[in-house]
């Protein structure tokens, strides 16, 4: 048994939890949550096979929904329900990579900024505080318009390297109550390094924290993502939500009427976030709850 | 005086710091990604002679290679307001073009957050005050979704079922087209029509974390012992719940509030394009479009400026709110 599980640290709902099987790990909300992003991760993974035609096939443009096509037709005749279902792998690949990529990111500053203290942690903070200030999403726009071109892989990057201010902050919060704790002292008697102790001993404890986080820097990315492609900073030949509303957008699909070319690619963008914010909250929920007792 | 001097220190010396940082990031971002301006400029207005490059590079002080002399013309220039030469409406200056789409993105985000922020608040102390109930439940379910809402779909929803199909508000724009003879109330009102979608929008996706956070905040307080005191004194539920509670609630929401600024300034640039509302956020993405970089970089300058100012007035104004700020 590693330290950080050792008996009083561990709450009777925590341990209920583990004996009690999946049901304990997450709430009504929660599971909902994890449903609606299993189903876009299938639609994504299996578009391929359920999709009636090719994203980019032609038909007959501005054919509102029908037998044929479900989603009816945009303006160059591509079938808007085979764009949506591809679309989502887009959101899928780019939304979590750079919510990883950003997680990776908050946690180990977080944990370090928390934990550690002196100049270098204070100056760390005092650096996130600044970049907090300034407008993330303007930032974005500058880097990717710059960039001679921006593919999944620098969406993934630019966005993954600028999401991560809030959660830092949190986890820092967090692990600096941790620190304190009884547990912490006890590891560090036993002889264990500072990197030891952050790895092995706290960053378990604010485990729902990281993942609450995490999820919440998830959902973000999707929408960032989804915006900037909305902007054209993105590869256009990628059928991504985003980039569909962006052409929905620049060929007036509002003044043709073309609902069914506007609303779907936005409901699921919605749907799919919303899918991460319950998840997220559930987790954070049951958190606090445990730590009031 | 409320305000200690080291308090005041410190927090314009924050400001200027970050504003450093974010001109400095605008002067190192182009240079990073390679390509030579001068010679994207000589192209794209269709004179790409070897004179004009020269003459041109000469113009926008990159003659010199050293990136230190350029660092020190640029920040020289930024002092003195000069934002560069727009490449799309050469020779006119950012700054000119900039300032003339400032107001409209000012007006956009100061009555959109003033909204959210009333519309959020009052919600969250209603909320928390009846925890549980129906009011509550709706509240925090909606803001829960239209967390996950993209601001730009919801601003093109919004044109498509109140411009398009019901055709209760223009489609786009600030003003009506053609505004000589109005009288001053016409264009006032013209002016309001035009703006009820943009902001509308706004509010819907930012309301949602005020909401969340005053909740939360009055939900911490009025588990507090003081509370208790209150309640036994027999005071009111209305002056508990505002007089007592909501006031201590609200200093933490207050720096929340200044914090989303960032995002809504970010909401709106977005939310213009969709509107063609002619603010920062549409002269953004004309630029994008044609390749414009020192419009880019001035409308991102223009827009770390604006935040940073509201944020140093919050500051400026938190110290009244709660005099325990400027003891430290």
């Amino acid at each position: 048994m590693r330290l950080g599980e050792a008996g009083p640290e561990m709450s009777p709902e925590a341990r209920l939890a583990r004996g009690g099987g999946w049901r304990g790990w997450l709430g009504r909300k929660g599971w909902a949550g994890v449903v609606i992003i299993a189903c876009f991760a299938l639609m994504a993974f299996f578009a391929h096979e359920f999709v009636p035609y090719s994203p980019t096939a032609t038909f007959p443009a501005w054919q509102p929904p029908s037998a044929v096509h479900w989603l009816g037709t945009d303006d160059y005749g591509q079938d808007i329900f085979s764009q949506v279902v591809y679309g989502s792998r887009a959101s899928l690949v780019v939304g979590g990579l750079a919510g990883l990529l950003s997680g990776v990111i908050g946690t180990a500053v977080g944990l370090v900024a928390g934990y550690l203290r002196g100049l270098w942690s204070e100056v760390l903070m005092r650096f996130v505080d600044l970049m907090l200030v300034i407008p993330a999403l303007a930032l974005m726009i500058i880097i990717g318009a710059f960039l001679p071109s921006v593919g999944q892989g620098a969406q993934i990057l630019i966005i993954g390297a600028l999401s991560w201010l809030w959660m830092a902050r949190s986890i820092r919060s967090q692990v600096m109550s941790e620190r304190e704790r009884g547990y912490v002292a006890a590891a560090r008697v036993v002889g264990l390094s500072d990197g030891e102790i952050m790895v092995r001993e706290i960053l378990p404890n604010v485990m729902p924290i990281v993942i609450a986080n995490l999820v919440m820097v998830i959902t973000a990315a999707i929408l960032v993502q989804a915006s900037l492609n909305f902007l054209g900073i993105g590869n256009p030949s990628t059928v991504s939500w985003g980039s569909m509303l962006s052409l929905a957008f620049t060929d007036d699909a509002i003044l043709q009427g073309a609902w069914w070319w506007v609303v779907p690619p936005g409901l699921c963008i919605a749907l799919f976030a919303y899918g991460f914010v319950l998840l997220g909250n559930d987790v954070l929920d049951r958190y606090a709850r445990k730590r009031e007792g | 005086m409320r305000y200690s001097a080291r308090y005041l220190a410190k927090r314009l010396g924050f400001a200027l710091l970050t504003l450093y940082l974010a001109a400095t990031a605008d002067f190192l971002l182009p240079r990073l990604m390679g390509g030579n301006p001068a010679q994207a400029l000589a192209s794209s207005t269709g004179l790409a002679s070897p004179a004009t490059v020269a003459a041109i590079t000469k113009e926008f002080g990159l003659s010199n290679p050293n990136w230190g002399y350029q660092y020190g013309l640029y920040l020289w220039q930024l002092v003195h307001g000069n934002l560069g030469i727009s490449y799309e409406y050469y020779p006119s200056p950012v700054s000119t073009i900039l300032l003339r789409a400032l107001p409209y993105t000012v007006a956009l985000v100061l009555s959109a957050t003033v909204i959210s922020f009333a519309v959020g608040w009052s919600l969250g102390i209603i909320g928390a005050w009846r925890r549980g109930a129906w009011v509550d439940q709706l509240g925090v379910g909606v803001a829960f979704w239209l967390y996950a809402v993209p601001y730009f779909w919801l601003a093109m929803m919004l044109v498509f079922l109140f411009a398009f199909l019901l055709g209760w508000f223009p489609m786009g724009h600030a003003l009506p087209s053609s505004i000589t003879g109005l009288t001053p109330w016409q264009w006032v009102a013209g002016a309001v029509r035009h703006g009820i979608l943009p902001v509308t929008s706004l509010v819907l996706t930012s309301t949602a974390g005020h909401l969340l956070l005053m909740r939360n905040n009055m939900l911490t307080v009025l588990a507090d012992d003081y509370m208790q005191l209150a309640r036994a004194k027999g005071l009111k539920p209305f002056s508990l719940m505002f007089r007592y509670a909501a006031r201590s609630a609200m200093l933490p929401s207050f720096t929340g509030l200044m914090l989303s600024l960032g995002n809504v300034v970010g909401g709106a640039v977005v939310t213009e394009i969709v509107f063609s509302y002619p603010g920062i956020g549409l002269a953004t993405y004309n630029a994008i479009l044609s390749h414009d970089y020192p419009m880019i970089q001035g409308a991102f300058l223009m827009l770390a400026v604006a935040v940073v100012a509201a944020n140093l007035l919050a500051d400026l104004i938190y110290p009244l709110l709660d005099p325990r700020v400027t003891l430290h």
